[in-house]
């Protein structure tokens, strides 16, 4: 049987996305803070770390203020703005994908349609309110560096003891959410510095832009981490976190959460196709909390070097190119190889134009994840796609007895994708909204139809077993080793 | 003569434990089964094993039944440390590890005993040569069931081969350590702590890995001694110098040191046997 293929771009969201990096932000007393969904790229080789942060700041600039750990002292020329359009290039090119399918009739030759269309996308919302005020001396909080970046007034805060940390911010007019003490004083402990922004109206007037350009920081640093901690002192409830990594060698993955890829690559049934946002933050969700909570989910990986023509297999949008990569901060495309300046630390790099893709998805709250967030780049170079599959029904007359054969086969395809429906979301037929084609169902006999096939589909598929076989193999484990076993001697 | 027909190998119950973690990550925390590599583990360690046994012997063992046992299970419980630790993307990398690992064994000996732990040794120098494979220190997770379920079965394991003592000397300097440093220096709520020595990683290094009997230093205060030390050591890897799976690296590191200890503290060194009762033993000693 013959196919076509196509594909529709998917939304990723689960909630209505709400940003913010894992830092806090620091509000006025009467402020509300949310603090849902963050993105955020890391570049990672060697111990020289880049950073870059997404800011969905809507709302009075001047109410805007965040405060990010890092692991040393940044200099101005490791601070920057960059577009903001490369986080959508990344999104775009890594969500989640819907392939579509056409069967043909068995009975009769050239009878499709074409049909594309976008599943609708979930736009990311309003966030955070907050507050910045003026500035005076303390001396328990040491300013390290004091710079202006792009629309950005940057200053770099060490301190010997959170309650000093805490004083001088709330005394500058930053309200620490309640909850941020018992990071603060770890953090400082650990020798971390406070990377405090704030909106320089002056700088900010010049643009004319009505939104914030994200910042990307570089350092040089063994740590590979995020500190997700911080930025849980003001969210209630979950928070969604996009990780987009590159690195010269392979995938990144968690060392303190397990990293889990999600099933990838089910049938799913048709009516999903309009509601596919919908689907996958059900599926997400669902994964989530089976695999226990506290994980890292892996959305995608693949090899993007410029010398890799395969980007995606099927690709939803297209791939960042070789600009997009550098403005991503994969600083080692494109550069000058005989010209070492830009490496902070004089550490020496061997030549490579090798970058590699990861997107991680993460939903922490603070019961989950008691800790950081810490990552390690490993050789991994297995390329992976969250990937699920619709089929359109062939239509016409099946008069013939191929055309019998493939409307058994349908009747059992449907059933199939609705068993997987169910395992995929926990959700069943009753909770979708089922909108159909009827131009095409209509060829479509009533006991192959969704209705009639979710009926009879046994919602337990690919349930768990797991528990029970665990259950039982321990049981015969310690039955075995409660065996004593005998010795016999013999002259 | 002696016979012992009806005792089981204790190695027996640690295959099997081994198998149980293996389900139990493929099965329910979905770690995504690597066949060819488990197969390759497997084959590869029992292959050279057998080679390398005959050789010499000078004669080819038997490949089944009873006394098969007497060469494949050590092999078989290090094929299953491969499997449970290490990830390679490719086969050829699984079999040099499988390679090392029996080598290792027949190349680094002093006094009638390997000095590496096979499998650590055989992961740490695949790592390191190939830079194609790795650990992954979070594929376990922290959940507390598990957490549970590894202490109980690892106990028995343990109990049944030697006493607890290094396990125990470890797990106590190590998450010593920890308590120290995350708690009381630095200030982080206990959940963080747990979060830490919850990991499934620690507890197979701690009754599955260092407890192993052929590697270890014969007499008890040496055991400890070392025990601690390699506790400590990696400890202050991880904590100050921001490196992951310092336990099996410092393990391999710390290796040499048992021939020392053993010259420093005399014992009689461990035959993997089932235990002789008192009377047995007289009667052994009898023309």
């Amino acid at each position: 049987m013959k196919k076509k293929l196509m594909i529709i771009g998917a939304v990723i969201a689960a909630s209505p996305l709400i940003m913010s990096f894992c830092g806090f932000y620091v509000a006025k007393a009467d402020g509300t803070l949310k603090n849902k969904t963050s993105q955020v790229i890391l570049v990672r080789d060697g111990n020289r770390n880049v950073i870059t942060m997404y800011n969905d700041f809507k709302g009075n600039f001047k109410d805007f203020a965040m405060v990010v750990p890092v692991p040393v002292v940044l200099k101005e020329k490791d601070i920057k703005v960059v577009d903001q359009t490369i986080f959508n290039t990344l999104n775009e090119y890594s969500k989640p994908r819907l392939v579509e399918y056409y069967d043909q009739n068995p009975c009769s030759y050239g009878v499709d349609k074409e049909l594309q269309s976008r599943a609708p996308g979930l736009s990311m919302d309003e966030v955070v309110v907050t507050g910045y005020g003026a500035r005076k001396k303390e001396e328990r909080v040491k300013i390290e560096a004091k710079y202006i970046v792009g629309e950005y007034d940057i200053l770099i805060l060490s301190a010997k003891e959170s309650s000093g940390l805490k004083d001088w911010l709330t005394e500058n007019g930053y309200k620490i959410p309640a909850g941020a003490d018992e990071v603060l004083e770890p953090y400082i402990k650990s020798n971390l510095k406070f990377f405090v922004v704030k909106v320089n109206e002056k700088e900010m007037g010049k643009l004319n832009n009505n939104f914030l350009r994200p910042l990307q920081i570089s350092f040089t640093s063994p740590k590979f981490m995020l500190p997700i901690r911080l930025g849980m002192a003001n969210a209630d409830g979950d928070q969604d976190m996009i990780v987009y990594a590159f690195t010269k060698k392979g995938r990144i993955e968690a060392t303190n959460y397990r990293t889990v890829s999600l099933p990838t690559g089910n049938d799913i049934p048709l009516f999903v196709k309009n509601n596919f946002g919908n689907f996958y933050a059900n599926l997400f969700n669902n994964q989530w909390n089976k695999e226990g909570k506290g994980i890292a989910m892996l959305e995608y990986a693949w090899d993007v070097s410029p010398k890799n023509f395969v980007k995606c297999d099927p690709c939803v949008a297209t791939a960042p190119s070789q600009q997009d990569l550098v403005q991503a901060g994969v600083w080692w495309l494109g550069r000058d190889w005989n010209d070492y300046s830009d490496v902070n630390d004089g550490e020496d790099e061997t030549y490579s134009d090798n970058v590699y893709f990861t997107r991680l998805h993460v939903r922490y709250n603070r019961n989950s994840f008691p800790q950081d967030l810490t990552f390690q780049v490993t050789p991994n170079i297995e390329n992976y796609q969250a990937r699920y599959v619709i089929h359109h029904p062939a239509t016409g007359d099946f008069n013939c007895d191929a055309g019998k054969k493939y409307l058994k086969e349908l009747k059992e395809r449907r059933k199939n994708e609705m068993e997987n429906l169910a395992y995929l979301t926990g959700k069943s037929y009753s909770d979708w909204d089922v909108v159909t084609n009827d131009a095409e169902e209509k060829f479509v006999p009533a006991e192959a139809a969704y209705q009639t096939v979710a009926a009879t589909t046994n919602k337990n598929k690919g349930r768990d077993k797991s528990l029970l076989f665990a259950t039982i193999s321990v049981a015969g484990l310690i039955t075995l080793a409660g065996f004593r076993p005998k010795k016999k001697s013999k002259e | 003569m002696l016979k012992t027909s009806f005792a089981l190998d204790p190695r027996y119950f640690q295959v099997i434990f081994q198998a149980v973690f293996l389900s139990y990550g493929i099965i329910y925390l979905h770690s995504g089964a690597d066949w060819p590599h488990y197969i390759i583990s497997i084959g590869g360690c029992l292959l050279f094993q057998y080679a390398a046994e005959s050789i010499r012997l000078q004669k080819p063992l038997p490949v089944f039944g009873n006394s098969a046992g007497n060469w494949s299970l050590s092999v078989l419980i290090s094929a299953m440390s491969l499997c449970l630790l290490l990830k390679t993307n490719h086969w050829y990398v699984s079999l040099l590890a499988t390679f090392i690992t029996v080598a290792g064994k027949y190349i680094f000996r002093f006094d009638k005993k390997h000095i590496f732990n096979p499998s650590a040794f055989g992961i740490v120098v695949t790592i390191f040569l190939t830079q194609d494979a790795w650990l992954s220190p979070g594929q376990w997770g922290s959940n507390t069931v598990i957490f549970f379920l590894v202490i109980t079965l690892g106990t028995i394991v343990v109990t049944r081969v030697q006493k607890l003592d290094i396990s125990l000397a470890f797990l106590f300097t190590y998450v010593g350590l920890l308590y120290w440093r995350q708690i009381m220096v630095l200030g982080w709520p206990m959940d963080f702590f747990l979060h830490s020595v919850s990991t499934g990683s620690l507890l197979l290094f701690t009754f599955f890995m260092i407890s192993d009997p052929k590697t270890s230093p014969n007499h008890p205060a040496a055991r400890i001694i070392w025990a601690i030390l390699i506790a400590a050591v990696a400890f202050y890897l991880s904590a100050f110098k921001w490196k992951y799976n310092t336990l099996i690296w410092v393990l391999v590191a710390a290796a040499p040191l048992v021939p020392l200890l053993n010259k420093f503290f005399a014992a009689k060194y461990f035959e993997w046997k089932p235990p002789l009762r008192k009377m047995q033993r007289i009667n052994l000693l009898r023309p």
